[in-house]
């Protein structure tokens, strides 16, 4: 109690006396951006989740043949989920000797649980949305059956057996679904209309898709329990699992989201060890006291231990609270890029905002503090005793520990998180030996020099560490910084690259191979651009190495759900133009060989020579695995998990596939399209398209901000160098002037020093940063990496004028205070 | 060169005011004072008596409030800072109670910074000739970290010499030494004011040291007495 009284009188003096303004302001500024991001992420991710869901119109769907037992819906609603069932099946319809295979979708009452069902009664214009589907008795279509059936609004149309009104046009579905076969006209039911209508026989081929929403902790209790129940043919789908192109860019934006978050706790960490570097020092001269007068080693310890902890609650407080209003200012903002309804911010979140900037705090402050610990009372005597820092070295361990696991919260990825800290432990330990070596050879410089530059250079010389410590942490936070900036631009022009404005929009399939020639000259004459078109042959993985395949995969896993269904089987000697070989080579492939999608080989435990049997038909083939490659989902192209050599699939009945872009205004086109071409079927993907990219921008708006966190965490280093070394600075200003040095003689000294951190920082920054990049890109980003030489010679500059800038502005009272003042300031 | 008897440092009616909370602190008021060149003069008087407020005044280190401070012919207050530290270099030398060395440079290059900064080449030379003078010549390359209060004050010394100014201020050289050491920095102080023929300007509270000056003045509550 004594102590924590006496640590809290120190902490008032220290406080009242602007001893700890810097630190503070460093560790509010941390835990600010830590909140802030916390939350901001944490709110984006959550609101993206939920736009995610509207793709599966529920946050979880169970996908059965059958209906599921009662059981699992009374736990369902034990656990507080809001439910919904769709049962899709195709049926012929038949209405003014038209004839029309359709898509028959019947609805429950709460359908959709995520996402919008949009319709209009007038096509295509004043689009109503609506809270459920059709009531009992009407039908909603897509405008497709009304033209082609050549119905009207509040005409009649007979579904199996039941006449049921036409009431409404579909517009949009929020969960029509990916999967390209299925995709026939809509025409969506109610749910008490099902049974009546009679088409569903046993043995008919119906879908059920149960869906679910509600809290996380719900859904997750739900999941584990359902998971052993489940039966083949039965299919858990999430926002993640659901469709691969989504779940691509959600967890690309997760990573890069994690990735601006460490950058801006990295960055305060810096600031913040700096900070508490310097406190340390200022207190060694009054710890030397304290140990005079009889306070032991742990006593000093535990003294400032209680003074951290108790400046940690009260900055972090203050963090958080500025953090809370960082994050709404930010969603205030952004307010017309997001969607109307954002998740509400989470404490949980908040909480986490506080503990990092506390873990941070203790993580990076401990280490310099662990030296007052050890300051000798001799000091008091002897001022040049300077206390030893070598058990500092376990500590940053510690600390290094911390910012991993810190690091793993955020991306949940050991490769990103070993990426990051095992390049960037190496390039400091490379670069800091480097460095020594460069001062060294620097000090040679000297007596060769003009007065103003053998200030400036001394200034970096006198303590060669502190130097390379000063550098490294600019460093740092510019490798951050282009880290930031690159990885950003480049993810988003990949993404871009992936989506161009005139990105496919549609997809045609079941194009019967006579009408081949045909269907590309048409699309010729309207001046559509003439996409790849695919033969597709239709089968199902069943063996592996004479092994059925249902014995091999693990459940859930994406083996599992690519065997449980007729895959898309495409020949050819040329790959898609996205594809790339991870295994083997295909320009040549013999008769018999399949190239395998990477991902679904790995989950498949398939590799180079296994044999793969397929179920084509009645008929059963074989083909050796003689190439692996991975493939670009989220390209709006035709992909294949299996292509197979030139002839291997010659004797089987084939279709084609292509997907292009029709401008709005054509889409006349597509009447034509289908007037020519009956059997095909046409997808279009405008809606899932306009989707996707609304997701894509929004993030890019999430990630820019999160961008302008570490950009002033950045400046804040920046600004607590300074201001580390300002005492010193302005001391020996005042004695430079005193003697009869004028301004320009200390402002030329200073450039000189903070052009020489600038540009060396600047160096060894991009330096680290291709070195990173290149492990970043090429092991986890899956991104093209090119050295850039503009950034070579740009980021010295750069990172020159910015260090100069802050350095002078920084420095600005060593010019203009009277030395008078000054000396009488610090003697 | 300086004539003998000729004023080198004129103030007339100076004085400095602070402004604080509930209004302006006074804290010289009216000082006029003559120092003529060569002269040694003591400036004395209890803490917070002014006297290092009249010597940065002196000295150019500050500006004062009202009046004016004339060195070496050359009006002070008309100067700006920079106008002013080019008189301190030209003309002034320094000796302070807490040495005031640069931390991050030895003793010879502490010594040659005032040379330096006027440009002169052979700074090294004269550095080490008057770092030996105050013996300290095995002491050239410690920093001051290194050195006892003793040696930096000697180091302090051969730095405020080494022009060879016309004036020397000097702010409680002793302050920080105890009597013997303080004893052989004055002896020091005084050999080498009479070598160099300097104007010496001492502020102590020192009666013992005010004494071998060849005048005093007394300073109370901000006012020559």
């Amino acid at each position: 109690m004594n102590r924590l009284g006496l640590a809290l009188r120190l902490l008032k003096r220290d406080a009242s006396s602007g001893e700890l303004t810097l630190l503070v302001l460093a560790l509010i500024i941390a835990v600010t951006s830590s909140t802030a991001i916390s939350l901001f992420a944490d709110r984006m991710h959550r609101t993206m989740s939920t736009q995610a869901a509207e793709f599966l119109a529920a946050d979880l769907v169970i996908t059965s043949s059958s209906i599921i037992p009662e059981e699992w819906v009374r736990k369902a609603e034990e656990l507080g989920l809001q439910r919904a069932r769709t049962a899709e099946f195709s049926t012929v319809l038949i209405e003014n000797d038209e004839l029309l295979l359709a898509g028959v979708k019947a609805v429950s009452n709460l359908y959709p649980l995520r996402g919008e069902l949009k319709t209009t009664q007038t096509d295509f214009e004043q689009e109503t949305v609506q809270q459920s589907g059709p009531n009992q008795g009407e039908v909603w279509i897509d405008s497709r059956v009304l033209a082609m059936l050549k119905l009207a609004v509040g005409d009649e149309l007979t579904v199996g057996e039941t006449p049921l009104t036409v009431s409404q046009i579909i517009t949009y579905e929020p969960d029509k679904r990916g999967d390209l076969y299925s995709l026939s006209p809509r025409v969506m039911i109610s749910d008490a209309d099902l049974e009546a209508t009679k088409v569903l026989q046993p043995g008919s081929h119906v879908h059920f898709f149960y869906q679910f929403s509600g809290e996380a902790d719900a859904l997750a209790a739900f999941t584990a329990w359902v998971k052993p129940w489940l039966i083949p043919g039965q299919r858990l789908m999430d926002v993640q699992e659901d469709r691969p192109e989504l779940g691509s860019a959600l967890s690309r934006a997760e990573r890069y989201l994690g990735l601006s978050s460490i950058i801006v706790i990295l960055i305060a960490g810096v600031a913040i060890a700096m900070s508490t570097r310097r406190y340390s020092e200022r207190h060694f001269n009054s710890t030397a006291i304290l140990r005079c007068l009889g306070c032991k080693q742990n006593d000093i310890l535990v003294l400032f231990l209680y003074q951290f902890v108790i400046l940690g609650i009260i900055a972090c407080s203050i963090g958080s609270i500025l953090g809370w209003f960082a994050q709404e200012a930010l969603f205030e903002l952004l307010r017309d890029m997001l969607p109307a309804k954002v998740a509400a911010p989470s404490l949980i979140a908040v909480m986490l905002g506080f503990l990092t900037g506390f873990a941070i705090l203790i993580g990076f402050a401990l280490p310099p503090l662990l030296r007052l610990k050890k300051v000798s009372p001799l000091r008091v005597l002897r001022r040049e005793l300077e206390p030893l820092s070598s058990s500092a070295w376990i500590v940053y361990g510690l600390a290094l520990v911390l910012i991993s696991g810190l690091i793993w919260r955020y991306t949940q990825d050991a490769k990103l998180m070993l990426a990051i800290i095992g390049g960037g432990l190496a390039t400091a330990a490379l670069s800091g030996v480097l460095l020594l070596g460069l001062l060294k050879q620097l000090r040679k410089l000297l007596p060769h020099v003009s007065l103003s530059y053998r200030l400036g250079l001394q200034g970096v010389l006198r303590n060669p560490v502190a130097s390379v410590t000063q550098i490294l942490a600019f460093s740092i936070t510019l490798l951050a910084m282009l880290l930031s900036f690159t990885v950003r631009n480049d993810l988003i022009q990949d993404w871009q690259q992936q989506l161009p404005t005139d990105a496919p929009n549609h997809f045609a399939m079941n194009i019967l191979p006579d009408q081949v020639s045909q269907f590309e000259q048409y699309l010729v004459q309207q001046a559509i651009p003439a996409a790849q078109i695919y033969p597709v042959t239709r089968g199902r993985l069943v063996g592996i190495n004479d092994v059925p395949v249902q014995q091999i995969v693990s459940k859930d896993s994406q083996g599992e759900r690519a065997t449980h269904r007729d895959l898309s089987l495409t020949w050819g000697n040329q790959l898609p133009s996205d594809n790339k070989t991870v295994a083997g080579q295909w320009g040549e492939a013999q008769m018999g060989e399949v190239s395998i999608e990477s991902k679904l080989a790995a989950s498949l435990n398939v590799g180079m020579g296994d044999k793969l049997t397929f179920s084509i038909g009645s008929e059963q083939l074989n083909a050796v695995v003689a190439h692996i490659r991975t493939v670009q989902w989220d390209t709006m192209k035709p992909n294949f998990y299996m292509v197979f050599s030139d002839g291997t699939l010659d004797n089987f009945p084939t279709t084609y596939i292509t997907s292009f872009y029709v401008p709005k205004g054509k889409k006349k086109v597509l009447n034509g399209l289908a007037k020519q071409f009956p059997s095909m079927t046409l997808l279009e993907v405008d809606a899932i398209l306009e989707q996707f990219k609304t997701i894509l921008t929004q993030l890019t708006a999430a990630i820019n901000y999160l961008l302008y966190f570490a950009l002033l965490a950045g400046f804040t280093v920046l600004f607590a160098s300074v201001n580390s070394t300002l005492d010193n600075r302005i001391n020996e200003g005042a004695l430079m002037r005193t003697l009869g040095a004028n301004r320009t003689l200390l402002n030329q000294a200073h450039w000189v020093e903070f052009s020489i951190i600038g540009v060396v920082s600047g160096l060894i920054a991009v330096l680290m940063f291709e070195l990173v990049s290149f492990g970043l890109y090429t092991y986890v980003l899956h991104l093209d990496f090119h050295f850039n030489w503009l950034l070579v010679l740009l980021t010295p500059i750069v990172s020159a004028g910015c260090v100069v800038a802050a350095g002078l502005w920084g420095v600005k009272d060593v010019a203009n205070k009277p030395p008078m003042w000054v000396l009488r300031e610090v003697t | 060169m300086l004539k003998n008897n000729e004023a080198i440092i004129e103030t007339q009616n100076l004085g400095k005011t602070v402004p604080v909370a509930d209004g302006d602190l006074t804290i010289l008021s009216s000082v006029n004072l003559t120092i003529n060149e060569g002269e040694s003069i003591a400036i004395v008087g209890a803490s917070g008596s002014g006297k290092s407020t009249l010597l940065g005044l002196l000295a150019g280190l500050d500006s004062p409030t009202s009046g004016n401070v004339t060195l070496d012919g050359t009006e002070l207050t008309a100067l700006d800072e920079d106008g002013r530290a080019e008189v301190r270099n030209k003309l002034v030398g320094f000796v302070f109670q807490s040495f005031q060395l640069m931390p991050r440079l030895t003793a010879l290059e502490n010594v040659m910074l005032p040379l330096e900064l006027r440009g002169d080449k052979g700074a090294e030379h004269t550095a080490i000739a008057l770092l030996k003078r105050v013996g300290l010549e095995e002491r050239l390359h410690h920093t001051p970290m290194k050195l006892s209060g003793g040696e930096q004050q000697r180091v302090a010394l051969a730095r405020a010499f080494v022009t060879e100014p016309a004036i020397l201020f000097a702010d409680e050289p002793t302050g920080n030494l105890d009597s013997k050491t303080g004893d052989q920095i004055i002896e020091l102080l005084f050999e080498l004011n009479k070598e160099k023929h300097t104007t010496l300007v001492l502020v102590t509270h020192d009666a013992a040291l005010a004494a071998r000056c060849q005048r005093t003045v007394h300073i109370d509550a901000g006012k020559l007495t």
